[in-house]
């Protein structure tokens, strides 16, 4: 068993389940699916920007409006993704940070600030990506510095995903936590590099289905332009399906084996490999669909249609495989966190019993004690004032020295004079402190020698 | 418990950065999103009703602004705030996310309903002029827009009503069985809600008014209709948010009133309340001003006067955001959880045994308080229970709040945090030679370049 050197506490308030047994494996199936409808909308927003940069310079090199016109239908997809990719990147963080709590928080702060870039990076990246779709026409003639818009936009976009799977690897594995663990050191890992290539690639082959899907529509419209460019969009989608996902056949495994050896284990034992299995023969079957029919611009709606549902299955599947990997990597902490916060409620419990029954005696009700000094704690003199030695404000002894009257210091409450004690930490007006009980200390005060 | 990572924000401290996203995603999800799109579903229906096209076209480029703030900013700032609050404050986040996850849930559905709808109606808009019968369903569009939006802010406005007044919430502590229902329907909700709701509405209209002075400079006939329309709802507005305003004050728990004159300035003014008076006069006036101008002469009125209006407003918006958290304090949740992620009910046991002893993320060497480690075990109980509102040397330093001072002094001081002096304060929460250890971190950080060597030593010392 490996050792886990670092056990985090969890959240003392029960899961709200209302008190259903089903809830819990309908949180994490929920889970499961909303990760990755926004995974999907990312990787869309991802592809299909990029991809529209690209043809938007190869339309201005190659002096092709074809290609223009594919930019420009590309930007739409981008718009309606990053908007649904950032709201449902919400679902699965509401859920894991009540399924997961010790783990995911830990992380999210080990890789702080860090982390914040999914905010501030994302805004930046947000309002370029729309200043890059709406200036489209403006911007005709000065092509350049409108592919530089879009370049620097999506080079942002391409940012993001660092922080996030520096987020999840570190989560998954507390083994590797330390004292110091910080940003780099969860990026410049190999297990969290061959996610992120396998991520990237992931990406081109989801943008390329959803062309495939995008570009058939086109090749309906009664526009002859978007006709054309509906055939790119078709052939585009099929290079870009096919060549990443044969790269991630040989990225996967080195996914896979990058984990701890406890985690992958666990993995087998479960029985989460036939997930693997499952995912790679459907991924083959649609490689085989669309090599089939490579060269044909016209490619038959139900082609394309079987693509996506293989495909669906196929992520379905890997992510339920991925999410049988996560469990099994943090439930050995997860169960020593809860038992840790049991144990933790149940003696400051015993504590907090033991201190309502006996009260603490402050100063107030002990005998032999002047009622202005009890009065002085009462109202908060004490936090800055002590008897004998200077704390913020003068010792009370020195005060005395002044020989100040009841009335006076009465006044100087109110209205404290500052200039009177140089050096010292200008004292607020206790304006709240009836003056009756301020004669009382005062009475105590000039009584200290 | 103390059971996180610890991640500092040096010199400009958490609360600003939290600011700063929180201030931004209030100015614009409030302005942009919910009184925003009260505002275009009114000016859409007149625009069909009068068959006024000019009207409509403003519209569109006033929803044009609205939505690339809404998605661009306002929705990823919202986001922000949770991100921002997880890695400041986890307890708390965790705490409230276990007592609201249903709440939370269905507050994402219909987030989901507001930005398929803000997506659809912005990207159908121009397909369906005014005169077609489509315009219909834009409409239809919108008004469904604005009351997502508007359902949205009602459940996040009922997390932070919990915050202030939970109420009777909390069933036992030992386990922690949450009311949720009381949780939902706490005292302040639904004052706060309306509130919320009627200057949301005013700060939008004056949104739409800037806007409209930029849109209409070739065309004063529709700038005077526009600034009419919009300066009368937000004229009528403002008694509306002034009644709520007052119902929800009244719910505030007594301990927070007293603090609200010192929320409405700094601290360091806390002597001439009258000060905040002043500036709150002062902000009201310029949005009353530049409103009254902007609706009887319209046509005259510069874009000063707009611009006016709008700084007056977020100076007002900022100014009641900034007392909401103030007057909290000491509290995070209140009676629940002090603003350092302190249980109220884990005081007893962690001044018992000790705070370091129980924070996983703290090497095992200075989880024991001894000579050899004081000065770094103090430091980390700096991080864990001061960072939430102080720096070392920067806003709102501890460094400046100690000078002066011998370990002695912040020693006793440190015992007295949460008293009628400062009662803003939570109480230091650990045990007497944990105290001595803070103590002796803080009063190393005064005498300027040694507590760096001297804590480096100890550090080094103890690593060996």
């Amino acid at each position: 068993m490996t050792d886990f050197r670092i056990i985090p506490g969890d959240i003392p308030l029960p899961l709200p389940t209302m008190g259903l047994e089903f809830m819990e494996p309908f949180f994490h199936g929920l889970l499961i699916v909303a990760w990755v409808v926004h995974i999907l909308f990312i990787n869309v927003l991802l592809g299909a920007s990029l991809a529209s940069v690209y043809f938007n310079s190869k339309g201005h090199k190659e002096k092709n409006p074809i290609y223009d016109r594919v930019a420009y239908l590309l930007t739409t997809p981008v718009t309606i993704s990053e908007n649904m990719g950032a709201l449902w990147g919400v679902a699965p963080l509401l859920l894991v940070s009540i399924l997961l709590t010790p783990l995911f928080y830990s992380s999210s702060i080990m890789i702080s600030p860090h982390w914040l870039h999914i905010i501030y990076g994302n805004v930046v990246a947000f309002l370029l990506s729309y200043l890059y779709k709406y200036t489209w026409h403006t911007l005709e003639h000065r092509k350049t510095l409108h592919i530089f818009i879009g370049t620097v936009g999506v080079a942002l976009f391409y940012t993001l995903p660092w922080a996030f799977m520096a987020n999840v690897q570190l989560a998954m594995t507390p083994s590797t936590w330390t004292y110091t663990t910080h940003f780099w050191d969860a990026l410049l890992r190999a297990d969290t590099f061959f996610r992120l290539v396998h991520f990237y690639l992931a990406t081109f082959a989801v943008t390329g289905v959803f062309m495939l899907v995008y570009g058939m529509y086109k090749r309906k419209s009664d526009n002859a332009e978007d006709r054309e460019a509906g055939v790119v969009l078709t052939r585009t989608g099929k290079t870009w399906f096919i060549i990443p996902t044969v790269l991630n056949f040989f990225v996967g495994p080195l996914v896979l084996f990058s984990f701890p050896d406890y985690g992958i284990e666990a993995f087998f034992e479960n029985g989460y490999f036939w997930g693997i299995l499952l995912t790679v023969a459907l991924a083959l079957f649609s490689l085989y669909l669309l090599l089939k029919d490579f060269f044909n611009d016209d490619l038959p709606a139900k082609r394309v249609w079987t693509v996506v549902a293989v495909m669906v299955v196929a992520i379905l599947s890997m992510a339920s495989l991925r999410h049988g990997m996560r469990m099994g990597l943090v439930k050995p902490v997860l169960d020593a966190s809860h038992a840790k916060t049991e144990r933790f409620q149940r003696e400051s419990l015993a504590a907090f019993e033991e201190a309502k029954n006996t009260p603490a005696t402050p100063v107030a009700t002990q005998a032999n004690v002047h009622a202005g000094q009890s009065l002085a704690e009462k109202h908060g003199c004490l936090a800055c004032h002590n008897a004998d030695i200077k704390v913020v404000g003068p010792a009370y002894k020195d005060v005395a020295a002044k020989a100040y009257t009841a009335d006076q210091i009465v006044e100087l409450v109110k209205t404290p004079k500052p200039e009177n004690w140089p050096g010292y930490m200008p004292m607020p007006p206790m304006p709240q402190v009836p003056a009756e009980d301020v004669k009382q200390i005062a009475e105590w005060i000039n009584g200290l020698k | 418990m103390f059971d996180y990572p610890i991640f500092e924000m040096p010199f400009i401290g958490h609360r600003l950065l939290f600011a700063f996203d929180a201030i931004l995603h209030v100015f614009i999800s409030h302005g942009a999103a919910v009184g925003g799109s009260i505002i275009l579903a009114l000016t859409q229906w007149l625009a069909i009703k009068n068959n006024d096209h000019k009207l409509d076209a403003l519209s569109y480029k006033i929803l044009f602004t609205f939505f690339i703030l809404a998605t661009a900013v306002g929705a990823l700032t919202g986001i922000g705030i949770w991100i921002h609050i997880n890695i400041i404050n986890p307890a708390a986040i965790g705490a409230l996310l276990r007592v609201f996850f249903w709440k939370w849930f269905i507050e994402w559905i219909v987030f989901n309903a507001e930005m398929i709808l803000l997506l659809w109606l912005f990207l159908i808009w121009k397909k369906h002029p005014l005169g077609t019968q489509g315009k219909k369903k834009v409409f239809n569009l919108v008004l469904s827009y604005a009351v997502a939006s508007w359902l949205t802010m009602a459940i996040i406005t009922a997390i932070l009503g919990f915050m202030m007044t939970p109420g009777n919430w909390l069933k036992s502590y030992f386990p922690a069985e949450p009311d949720y229902m009381a949780a939902l329907f706490n005292p302040s909700w639904i004052p706060s809600l309306g509130f919320r709701t009627f200057w949301s509405i005013a700060w939008a209209a004056a949104m739409a008014m800037l806007l409209t002075w930029f849109f209409t400079k070739k065309d004063l006939e529709l700038r005077q209709k526009a600034m009419r329309l919009f300066g009368t709802v937000l004229l009528v507005c403002i008694p509306f948010f002034v009644l709520f305003g007052a119902w929800y004050y009244a719910q505030f728990p007594q301990a927070a009133k007293d603090l609200f004159w010192m929320g409405a300035i700094t601290r360091r003014l806390a002597a001439h309340p009258e000060y905040a008076t002043y500036l709150i006069v002062a902000l009201s006036s310029m949005v009353l001003i530049g409103a009254v101008s902007l609706y009887t002469k319209p046509k005259h009125a510069p874009v000063f006067l707009a611009v006016m209006m709008l700084i007056g407003s977020m100076g007002l918006i900022g100014e009641f955001e900034r007392v909401r958290e103030f007057v909290r304090k000491p509290y995070i949740i209140y009676d629940y959880m002090y603003a350092n992620g302190v249980r109220v009910a884990d005081v007893p046991y962690l001044n018992k045994t000790g705070y370091l002893k129980h924070a996983a993320f703290v090497p095992p060497e200075f989880r024991e308080v001894n000579e050899q480690n004081k000065l770094v075990a103090g430091k980390y109980l700096y991080q864990m229970q001061c960072r939430y509102c102080h720096t070392t040397n920067g806003i709102n330093s501890v460094k400046a709040r100690t000078a002066g001072l011998s370990e002695e002094a912040i020693y006793i001081r440190i015992g007295s945090l949460n008293s009628p002096a400062t009662p803003f304060m939570p109480p230091f929460t650990g045990t007497d030679a944990e105290r001595k250890a803070l103590a002796a971190y803080l009063a190393s950080l005064a005498t300027h370049d040694k507590p760096a060597l001297a804590y480096q030593k100890q550090l080094d010392e103890v690593k060996k």
